[in-house]
């Protein structure tokens, strides 16, 4: 039965119309199961019966009950429903439903596994929120980003990739796209994390979850451990908002041309070692051999393994390129905050280091000065001039 | 379906707090053990790595393929990690005072030769990591754990940092270097410092552990979970590399060789 729902939601989302399929389901992380050899197909399907006793369907979201921690002040479920279930515009005046799949499901997939239709056609791949790793954000690596992060990505979009801005919603629609990421976020990160636990831990003829019956003290165990771990995550979440990287003041004295030069001196030196990776003129031309976390889970340097995750439903591995600084398109915002950021914390889930800590806020500030200046160096501008100096876009 | 999920959600409000758990049985006195791991075939021979970054520097330490290092004397293999397996409830035991002085040592990491050094890091909660970087060209050390926030600094050539890791973690955690992707390292953090890794020789020693019984968990980057041994021609399992042992006070429990077989490592 499992396996026919997915099919029609994957017909559904292929044919773009018309799909007013009343149960939608999640997929399964087969990939990741996969990689934690240790978990049955008995125990793959216990973790998808409390996956959705915790978290409802794509049609009909729920929300875990915790005895520690209030969910609703993550999460919202009144909210989410405008995000979720199929694509709903017959009355005007009923609440409106299905945002998620009108407008982000055919290149994140229904399940948040950035495995939409449309999603192997592009380059970097769509992002898939069930790990909890999120790249633009002020909070530092191994944070999960603040609503406020999450709200900007949505807004602007991601300039250089295919995440588009939906400026254009509405504030509430926005709030509840915002919270409906958040949602498969955490479904998915605890959906890994009961992957994990039953590889570590359980035998192969145990479940997470044993339906009640004979041993009422062994289930109240197992529901500790389910609520633990999805505690676990749910305080990640909502630690969020208090994890934010302060931004000191730019430094005063604003000799614009001294902070450049010095910043670029950071760039090229051994402390900060920027040039490694970005190359020796900065077009994301240093280190290019590697992959983004999402593709390590994959082991992309062995071929055969690689494969037999593709045939799950992963997708080929690419490596990743550090970015060409010339361009000064700044996928997680142009604004000297942003990049501000960038360079403190790192780009997490992708090589893109945290600067050292023994650079203070000024030196950061003269990176960030630097890097901002870069598109506007002669070799910038003549790059544009001749095909010679024509790269790949990164 | 429908029914059995409100069981389920039922079954999710409910709150128990009040569980004992089955805790290993601790005698009195202490106990240590130990045992070599033995590679079951012809050593294989370590491939060189390809130095594609920092060639000047990086190419002239004959870099090799570390990720199954087998003795070609004694056939040991070295950097298997052996560790006090605990369930979630379990409390750790009170560690022998012998312990106490290293409770909040330093545990060096260093980033030597294009290489990390130890292979294998082993740190106590109540331990500090320092991460140094004792070669001329700058690494960064990223360290993906899961129940502590990873991290991903750049340590400058010559510097050092260090790193607290306050929750335990299950599985020894992967260490490398976004700037050098052949260097790899594991990072090993438990709330007790019952662990050990295996020398040159293969060789682990756990010491002083309170007698009683115990289960130890085995580990190796190439084969996860040691999942069987051989002993004097018997082969036994270890369902998750993991398997009992009986501490006796006074005594030093010898394992002897433990054969492992070449099929273990294959690539996963
Ligand atoms: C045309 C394809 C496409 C559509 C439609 C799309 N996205 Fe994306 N999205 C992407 C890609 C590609 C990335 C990854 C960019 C990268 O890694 O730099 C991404 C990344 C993201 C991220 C991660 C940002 C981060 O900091 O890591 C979020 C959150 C996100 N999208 C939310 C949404 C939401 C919500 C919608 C619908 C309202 C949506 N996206 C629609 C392609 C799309
Ligand atoms: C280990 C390799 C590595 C090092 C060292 C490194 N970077 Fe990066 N950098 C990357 C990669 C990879 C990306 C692309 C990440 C992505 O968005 O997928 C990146 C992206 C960036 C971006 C783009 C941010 C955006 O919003 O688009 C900036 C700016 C940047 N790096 C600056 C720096 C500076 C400054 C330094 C030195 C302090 C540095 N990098 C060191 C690998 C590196």
């Amino acid at each position: 039965m499992g396996r026919a729902w997915a099919a029609a939601v994957g017909v559904c989302l292929l044919l773009q119309a018309g799909c007013n399929s009343p149960e939608a389901a999640f997929h399964f992380n087969a990939v990741y199961a996969h990689k934690q050899s240790g978990v049955t197909k008995s125990q793959a399907k216990n973790v998808k019966e409390i996956l959705i006793a915790q978290f409802g369907t794509p049609d009909e979201p729920a929300i875990p009950a915790l005895p520690d921690l209030d969910v609703s002040t993550v999460i919202s479920l009144d909210r989410l429903k405008m995000s979720a279930g199929p694509v709903e515009r017959t009355d005007d005046t009923a609440p409106r439903r299905g945002l998620y799949r009108e407008h982000c499901a055919h290149c994140h997939g229904v399940t948040g596994d950035g495995r939409g239709p449309t999603a192997r056609f592009l380059n970097p791949y769509p992002r898939d929120y069930r790990r909890g790793t999120f790249k633009f954000k002020s909070t530092p690596v191994g944070g999960r980003p603040t609503h406020a992060d999450l709200k900007r990505i949505l807004v602007d979009g991601i300039p250089g990739t295919a995440m588009p801005s939906f400026k254009l919603l509405a504030a509430d629609e926005l709030e509840s796209l915002i919270q409906y990421v958040k949602y498969l976020a955490i479904r998915g990160e605890v959906e890994r994390s009961y992957i994990l636990e039953i590889d570590a831990e359980l035998e192969e003829e145990d479940l997470l979850l044993n339906v009640p019956g004979e041993d009422a003290e062994q289930v109240a165990e197992q529901v500790e451990v389910i609520q633990d771990i999805t505690s676990m995550v749910l305080s990640r979440w909502a630690n969020a908002a208090g994890q934010a990287t302060e931004v000191p003041a730019h430094p005063v004295d604003d000799d614009k041309i001294a902070s450049i030069t010095r910043g670029r001196e950071l760039f090229f030196g051994t402390t900060a070692n920027c040039v490694k990776c970005h190359g020796d003129t900065a077009l994301g031309d240093g280190q290019t051999t590697d992959y983004d976390e999402w593709t390590k889970e994959i082991d992309p340097t062995k071929p055969h393994l690689a494969a037999e995750y593709v045939a799950l439903g992963a997708f080929s591995p690419r490596n990743i390129r550090p970015r060409n600084l010339r361009q000064g398109v700044y996928r997680g915002g142009r604004r000297p905050v942003d990049i501000y950021w960038r360079i403190k914390n790192g780009i997490e889930g992708t090589p893109m280091p945290a600067a050292p800590a023994t650079l203070g806020s000024d030196d950061i500030w003269h990176l960030v000065d630097y890097v901002r200046s870069l598109p506007y160096e002669a070799l910038s501008q003549a790059r544009t001039s001749g095909p010679k100096f024509q790269r790949e876009r990164n | 379906m429908i029914s059995k999920r409100v069981l389920f959600a039922a079954l999710l409000l409910l709150c128990s707090s009040l569980l004992s758990s089955a805790a290993n049985v601790q005698a009195a006195g202490w106990g240590s053990i130990k045992g070599r791991f033995v590679y079951d075939g012809a050593p294989p021979k370590a491939g060189p790595i390809a130095v594609n970054k920092d060639r000047e520097f990086c190419g002239k330490f004959n870099l090799r393929d570390e990720s199954l290092v087998v003795n070609p004397e004694n056939r040991g293999v070295a950097n298997v990690i052996v560790y006090l397996y605990l369930g979630r409830r379990d409390k750790p035991p009170t560690p022998h005072p012998s312990y106490e002085k290293t409770a909040d040592a330093e545990v060096m990491f260093s980033n030597d030769k294009c290489r990390f050094s130890p292979r294998v890091a082993l740190l106590r909660t109540t331990q500090t990591l320092k991460i140094a970087n004792a070669d001329i060209v700058g690494h960064n050390t990223k360290i993906d754990c899961f129940s502590n926030a990873p991290i991903n600094p750049i340590i400058p050539a010559g510097s050092d940092i260090e790193q607290q890791f306050s929750a335990q973690e299950r599985l020894p955690t992967r260490v490398s270097c976004s700037i050098h992707p052949w260097m790899t390292g594991w990072l090993v953090v438990k709330n007790n410092p019952y662990f050990a890794v295996t020398d040159e020789n293969g060789a682990f020693e756990i010491k002083n552990l309170p007698a009683g019984k115990w289960t130890l968990q085995v580990w190796q980057e190439k084969s996860g979970y040691v999942k069987e041994v051989k002993k004097g021609g018997k082969t036994t399992k270890w369902k998750k590399g993991r398997f009992k042992i009986t501490v006796k006070d006074g005594q030093t429990e010898n394992m002897g060789d433990l054969l492992v077989s070449p099929k273990l490592f294959k690539d996963r």
